[in-house]
């Protein structure tokens, strides 16, 4: 198995926990991708095993299951980025993937 | 080169991208504002990230689209990579595209001819033609027209069956007499076939046997002589100097009930009165019948049904049917009624040959392809190790060749659209109003996309499983001695050759036959002489003449065209041999008892006198006619020698009586046997008899000349045309042109297996120059070690040589063995030499050992010559 192959197995195993991870940090308000990052270090206090840019591929699914809708804006700094918004479809999907993160929950200090 | 699917994908990548950016910009934003150099945030923010090219595969995965995208980038890679080496990619292309253009010119052939055997016509596949007696490749027609009619109305297993009858007519009305192929047909003719008028009507069922002038045109006829004249039903125009009534037109395309012929126009069965003899009697077999069989019923259901009608009438009315009456069905495609009887036995077999060629091109292709995809191990391997998977490998090899098999279908199927119209080519001009050629409808198109699939499948399929075994890491490290492929690629090279040799050796050894046996047709004596014969054919019969104008007119020609200059001998006759034209009837020897179902029936001709003299057909026994046996003398007949044996075996036929038509005839002279139709046929019996006498329904002048009979065309033409100028004169030609639609099958066979088997030997031979070639070439740093070594030049030429003709020697070996199989299949179409004549094979398979060597020794004298130093040097 190549290193694509490994990579995406990753992304599986994590597929639930990340997108709740990501879908939690919405709830407080749209993001883009670097904001999201800097949210989960700061409300996890916990190094996240995976690259930063691994956070991407499970943004971009989200996004193509209608969880998460995305639109091009000028951030504080005034750089061009794309912030992520959670949907309606999103939220009342929230309850399943919390009950799947059980574990992590704890981390997140709720 | 951007394509319409991946407009969105491109400008999304674009964004992925910029998303990225912005991402790393704010890391090292941040990461400067805590202190840090730009150049260190720049780099930590980076591996912070992780492999970017990865994360924006992984991402672009998740859009779900990707194989699409991916698609178009290996076509353009395998666009590109067809693009670097434009010799092998046009030479394989060019190769393809005439082995798919082979196949599917055949095809189209057979598309044109036996699988439309009506065009126009509603499900032909429920149609089936009738024969009666024993079976025959040529025969007459079977039904009179009480019987036919007896059959339609009692039968249970029909939906329909026509009868019809095809003739010569003249339209005598407006400034050009023309001469135009007619048909009688039954009322329900056009509904049983499933036509429509498309002006006017067709005939209604109480018309078919009453004396009613109606006619309906033929479009062509409508078009080019009556310029589609919107108000031709109802007009009259004249027909054999009778006027008749138009009353509709049939659609376009559709040419009449006899496959491979064309009607001109279509009148009831008996539109002027004048035939009322064979309306009434049941012994007059004029009618040539075609049935729709009842959804769910059988051909050999239908056929016994019809059988046991038959029966019933053959017991009312024994005098009439004697012989015998058997009726059996064929299907439409292979009616021996029209063309399709002779498209069967040779068409087929034909395409049997282009799909060997289209074997062997494969073949021939998948080794250029191998040899091509060693020399690019390495580009595979590097492209493995930076994580190109197997699968997408083996897609890239396999789309190679598709893109190859579509551009070669493509140029085939330009090249179809012209090549299925050159079947006509192979027809001579003849008496025969045929209608044949190939077309180039859905069904061919189709077939030209199965051929490229599976030629491309062949070719790119090879390789691609090869490159799916090959370990990158080796290759890489590998010199280049054993990346020339290892045991397996060695093995698959060798089979491959092997393959073409073994599969172009048949083809060889079957086209050396037909053209033997194309020679031996034309040196085969026909038991006359055809050179300096002319001859011309007279519409008196069509132009409406009485019959005693007609004698006298006939007495006249015979006259003239005696004394001209340049003119030895001149006769009249009603056939022509050697034309596909019989007229058989029953006949038997007076005193015998004919028991059925034994077939009685004899080919025959009304002949004039000096005929026998004109071709040089020697009367054995007794006399030839004279101008005294006319109808007033006793009715004379002179008898061919199979005939003398078949009625009075071991006795002198001179002076005893045959009943043909139930009148008595007395045989006054025994000819010399003759080719009837094929040179190859099985003799069948022939009786003369005299023109005078008993008229021929056709009249034609047949006269001996002393120069070229060419030069006599025009003054022939003249001098009837003297006799009365509204005479329609054709088919005024030479004999040797006539005759030539006999030999016309065995030059299609002989072109066609000619053509192809010369395109299998070039293939074969470049096949194993290729792999030999390349072979020694990879080799070469082998080569320079074992001359330094101390091999002499002579020693490596062996070395190569003996590579090459063990090759060679396997695949004569395999070849042989095809070849006697496939011989066998021809044998019938054979004249004069055996399927496994030895001469043929031994030659084919010298010319074969012989220019395998000759491609063999080639390379190996290039390695030969080679200096060993730069050999060695060599890697």
């Amino acid at each position: 198995m190549n290193e694509k192959d490994q990579y995406k197995n990753r992304i599986a195993l994590l597929q639930g926990t990340l997108d709740m991870l990501i879908l939690q940090t919405l709830q407080w308000g749209p993001q883009h991708g670097y904001g999201i990052v800097q949210a989960l270090h700061l409300r996890s206090g916990v190094v996240l095993q995976v690259k930063t840019g691994s956070l991407y591929p499970a943004l971009h699914r989200l996004e193509r299951q209608s969880w998460v809708q995305s639109e091009w804006k000028q951030s504080e700094s005034k750089q061009k980025a794309r912030y992520c918004r959670i949907t309606a479809k999103g939220k009342s999907s929230w309850p399943r993937t919390w009950a799947d993160g059980s574990g992590l929950s704890k981390r997140l200090g709720r | 080169m951007k394509w319409f699917p991946s407009f969105g994908f491109q400008r999304r990548k674009r964004e992925l991208q910029e998303e990225i950016d912005a991402h790393l910009q704010m890391a090292i934003a941040d990461r400067v504002a805590r202190g840090e150099t730009a150049e260190t945030a720049r780099q930590a923010a980076e591996r912070e990230f992780g492999n970017i090219p990865l994360v924006q595969d992984v991402t672009r995965d998740m859009w779900g689209q990707a194989w699409l995208e991916q698609l178009g980038r290996d076509v353009r890679y395998a666009l590109r990579q067809l693009r670097k080496s434009p010799g092998f990619t046009i030479t394989a292309t060019a190769m393809l595209a005439v082995a798919i253009c082979a196949n599917s010119t055949v095809f189209s052939w057979i598309d044109g001819t036996m699988l439309r055997p009506i065009p126009g016509a509603r499900d032909t596949g429920d149609l089936v033609s009738l024969q009666r007696g024993e079976r025959n490749f040529s025969p007459t027609p079977p039904l009179s027209y009480l019987d036919y009619r007896d059959l339609r109305e009692q039968n249970h297993t029909f939906a329909g069956i026509l009868a019809y009858h095809n003739d010569w007519i003249a339209l005598t009305g407006g400034a050009q007499p023309e001469r135009v192929y007619i048909a009688n047909v039954s009322a329900n003719y056009f509904d049983v076939l499933g036509i429509k008028p498309v002006l006017g009507r067709f005939f209604l069922s109480d018309e078919e046997s009453l004396a009613i002038p109606n006619v309906v045109l033929g479009y062509s006829l409508w078009k080019t002589r009556y310029a589609k004249d919107p108000a031709i039903v109802g007009k009259s125009i004249e027909v054999a100097r009778h006027p008749v009534t138009v009353i509709g037109v049939a659609p376009e395309g559709f040419v009449g009930a006899a496959p491979g012929l064309r009607d001109d126009l279509w009148v009831t069965l008996d539109p002027l009165g004048t035939d009322v003899w064979r309306m009434t009697h049941r012994d007059s077999d004029w009618l040539i019948v075609i049935g729709r069989l009842r959804p769910g019923v059988s051909r050999g259901q239908a056929a016994q049904d019809l059988d046991t009608v038959m029966h019933h009438i053959v017991v009312a009315y024994p005098d009439q049917h004697l012989g015998d009456n058997r009726i059996t069905l064929d299907p439409m495609w292979r009616s021996p009624f029209g063309a399709n009887g002779y498209m069967a036995a040779t068409l087929p077999i034909l395409l049997a040959f282009a799909g060997v060629v289209l074997l062997l091109t494969s073949a021939n292709v998948a080794t250029l392809t191998l040899v091509r995809f060693v020399s690019r191990r390495r580009e595979l391997a590097i492209r493995q190790s930076l994580g190109a998977n197997r699968i997408q490998l083996v897609r890239q090899m396999m789309l190679e060749g598709a893109v190859l098999s579509i551009v070669a279908g493509v140029v085939a199927l330009v090249l179809t659209s012209w090549t299925s119209k050159t079947f006509a080519w192979f027809f001579p001009a003849n008496s025969i109003p045929l209608a044949l050629n190939g077309t180039m409808d859905h069904r061919v198109v189709i077939g030209i996309a199965v051929f490229s699939l599976l030629a491309g499948m062949l070719c790119g399929a090879l390789p691609a499983w090869r490159s799916s075994h090959a370990p990158a890491l080796e290759v890489l490290k590998a010199e280049s001695a054993s990346i020339s492929g290892g045991s397996r690629n060695r093995k698959l090279l060798n089979g491959l050759v092997v393959a073409q040799i073994a599969l172009s050796l048949p083809l060889l050894i079957c086209s050396g036959l037909f053209l033997q046996t194309l020679r031996n047709l034309a040196a085969a004596n026909p038991g006359f002489e055809q050179d300096h014969v002319l001859t011309a054919s007279v519409g008196l019969n069509i132009a409406g003449y009485s019959n005693d104008e007609a004698q006298l007119i006939r007495h006249k020609i015979l006259d003239r065209t005696s004394a001209l200059p340049g003119v030895e001998v001149a006769s009249l006759t009603d056939w022509i041999p050697m034309t596909l034209i019989q007229k058989r009837n029953d006949a038997y020897p007076e005193g015998y008892v004919p028991h059925p179902p034994e077939s009685l029936l004899v080919e025959n001709a009304e002949v004039g006198p000096r005929y026998f003299e004109s071709l040089h057909i020697p009367i054995l026994e007794g006399r030839e006619f004279t101008l005294n046996d006319d109808e007033k003398a006793p009715r004379v007949l002179v008898v061919d020698q199979t005939a003398a044996r078949r009625f009075w075996p071991g006795q002198d036929p001179l002076g005893k009586g045959l009943k043909v038509w139930g009148r008595l005839f007395t045989v006054v002279g025994v000819a010399r046997n003759s080719t009837h139709t094929f040179v190859n046929e099985s003799p069948e019996p022939m009786v003369y008899m005299s023109y005078f006498q008993h008229p021929g329904y056709e009249t034609m002048v047949q006269v001996r000349t002393a120069g070229n009979p060419v030069d006599l065309e025009p003054v022939m033409e003249n001098t009837i045309h003297e006799i009365d100028t509204r005479l329609p004169v054709f088919d005024v030609r030479p004999m040797r042109e006539s005759t030539q639609m006999a030999s016309t099958f065995a030059v299609i066979q002989s072109t066609l297996a000619g053509m192809f088997a010369l395109i299998g030997l070039v293939l074969a031979i470049t096949g194993i120059y290729g792999v030999v070639s390349y072979r020694t070439q990879m080799r070469t740093h082998e080569i320079g070690v074992r001359m330094a070594l101390g091999a002499s030049r002579v020693d490596v030429l062996r070395l190569v040589l003996l590579q090459g003709l063990w090759l060679t020697g396997i695949g004569l070996a395999l070849g042989l063995a095809f070849a006697l199989g496939l011989t066998r299949i021809i044998v019938r179409l054979l004249y004069g030499i055996g399927a496994n004549d030895p001469i043929t094979v031994v030659s084919v398979v010298m010319l074969l050992g012989a220019m395998s060597l000759a491609a063999c020794y080639l390379p190996a004298h290039r390695a030969m010559r080679r200096n060993p130093v730069t050999a060695i040097r060599e890697l």
